[in-house]
């Protein structure tokens, strides 16, 4: 039994031999750190798990990153705890509002419209979107208007307890988005790819909350519109239900892969680069070794 | 208001417990800087969305925009049959002449007119819990932000009327206003002429509502001058 590599567009096989994932973690190994070079990332961090084959491999994945926009997920299984707990429903409305209150001071303080130009959440300032659509926009489009509606809704100590409560370490949400007193205050958001594995394997899985939860959740993840990050590095076939993550020197994607004829594979990418540093193609580069090393583990 | 939609009055003590719980006729509250109000008794029942929409307070305001509230609205009072002081014509009225000023349309927001006592933000008595107040976040097509455009129509407002009153711009909640123009014309409450205020502060047996109003166009159209005494 060897590894072979096969061309993108074939469906990845049954689980291997343990020699052959031995051979591949190796090979992995090696191509990730050639990535980390050629990209002159100064940090990187990898999580992935195969519900398929089993495997779980992970580089560097308990190191904290800043979370960018990956915390939104977080924000998402706080609301689906709410829904879950009858707090909540996702049709409740919820009043369109640029006008937030930090943690740090309780001053108020609003979003840069500029920085965050979402007309959909946006052109409903006055009146109200749902729960649901409002979660749409925070995860499709990243929203930062909602996402911070959200956090004001169910509060920011939900978002801990729902993470508590799933026994998911690894993900620290302190805050909402732009809170710049807080920033200032050192109180960031941050994930480690394995924290952030473990959330997407408990909705992958069904066990966040309820199966119907989790459906929910998947079916907004799916929607996703920004697929730089690790679509770019499938096959257009592929179905990923994810969450992107920038900011100036971050550029993250964590989701769950599903490829026809097989089980879905969970994978974390986060990745830090230097301020004079473009975010380039690191995350769709990993992405799509860690596809073709699954894509080549075969019998021979 | 229109003449197709019928609208009625209740006293709300003659609600049942959950809603008497929540818009807590008659009752005292402190206001933020510790005075006490009477909640209002008197409501307008709206009995479905389509009346909310076709119900008009003033020419260009409908019943609807002043009980638009999201999730902080206690549940039981999102649901139709829905219920706003009668105030809430005062409102409509002065609202109708501050649009007039402008030159523009004037949008209210959400949680923006009628807050119930029961609504997360009714922290303390404030004139929304009368429906007597208005947050104002566009008009015409400028949302409202800023301290010039605000303090402008801040200024537009003050002169209509030595009733109303406006939150300076600023950022602390509650006295000031950064993201809207917020008009309020005190704790004024409406007991309609028709309503004997010796009633019992207990629920009616029959638990009546009255359409004083509609009774109202039809004497005036039909020419009647006089009342006709209470039963």
């Amino acid at each position: 039994m060897k590894l072979k590599s096969k061309p993108d567009t074939e469906k990845l096989p049954v689980p291997p031999p343990t020699d052959s994932v031995a051979a591949s973690e190796i090979s992995l190994y090696r191509n990730v750190l050639k990535i980390k070079k050629e990209h002159d990332l100064e940090e990187l961090g990898i999580s992935f798990w195969d519900a398929q084959t089993t495997i779980q491999w992970s580089f560097n994945a308990d190191q904290y990153f800043h979370a960018a926009s990956t915390m939104k997920l977080a924000v998402l299984l706080g609301v689906f705890r709410e829904i879950d707990r009858g707090e909540l429903a996702l049709n409740s409305p919820v009043h369109v509002r640029n006008r937030f209150t930090s943690i740090v001071n309780q001053e108020p303080f609003m979003l840069d419209l500029g920085r965050d130009a979402d007309p959909d959440v946006y052109g409903h300032l006055g009146k109200t979107l749902t729960v649901k659509e409002l979660a749409y926009w925070m995860i499709t489009k990243s929203s930062n208007l909602a996402t911070n509606l959200l956090v004001d809704v169910i509060g920011i100590e939900t978002i801990q307890f729902a993470l508590d409560e799933l026994d998911i370490d690894g993900v620290r949400v302190l805050r909402g988005v732009e809170d710049q007193a807080a920033f200032a205050a050192g109180l960031n958001n941050e994930v480690t790819a394995n924290g952030l594995l473990k959330m997407l394997r408990v909705i992958a899985d069904g066990k966040a909350f309820s199966e119907e939860a989790c459906k929910e959740m998947l079916e907004i993840m799916l929607e996703q519109q920004y697929r730089s990050g690790i679509p770019a590095g499938l096959p257009k076939a592929a179905r990923v239900a994810h969450k992107t993550g920038n900011i100036s020197t971050v550029h993250h994607d964590a989701g769950i892969v599903f490829l026809e004829g097989r089980k879905p594979y969970v994978l974390v990418i986060l990745t830090q680069f230097g301020a004079d540093k473009g975010r380039g193609t690191a995350v769709a580069d990993v992405s799509r070794d860690i596809y073709n090393t699954l894509a080549g583990l075969t019998y021979e | 208001m229109s003449d197709q939609v019928s609208i009625k009055v209740v006293d709300a003590f003659d609600l049942d417990d959950e809603l008497r719980s929540l818009l807590k006729p008659g009752e005292m509250m402190r206001d933020a800087q510790g005075r006490r109000h009477r909640l209002p008794r008197y409501f307008y029942e709206i009995p479905d969305h389509e009346a909310a929409v076709s119900i008009r307070l003033s020419p260009h305001f409908g019943l609807n925009e002043f009980v638009l509230v999201d999730l902080k609205e206690a549940p039981r009072l999102q649901q139709f049959p829905r219920y706003v002081p009668c105030a809430v014509r005062v409102l409509a009225f002065y609202l109708e002449q501050f649009r007039r000023e402008v030159g523009a349309s004037v949008h209210i927001a959400v949680n923006g007119a009628y807050r119930s006592p029961s609504h997360k933000l009714s922290q303390t008595a404030t004139p929304h819990m009368w429906a007597t107040a208005a947050d104002v976040y566009r008009i015409g097509t400028a949302i409202l932000k800023g301290k010039e455009t605000i303090e402008k129509y801040n200024g537009i407002a003050e002169d209509l009327s030595d009733d109303i009153h406006v939150l300076p711009y600023g950022h602390v909640t509650g006295l000031n206003a950064d993201d809207h123009v917020h008009i309020d014309l005190g704790y004024i409450t409406v007991i309609p002429r028709e309503i004997s205020e010796d009633r019992m502060e207990v629920p009616q047996e029959n638990r009546p509502r009255f359409a004083f109003e509609e009774r109202r166009r039809r004497e005036r159209r039909n020419g009647v001058a006089n009342e006709e005494p209470e039963k």
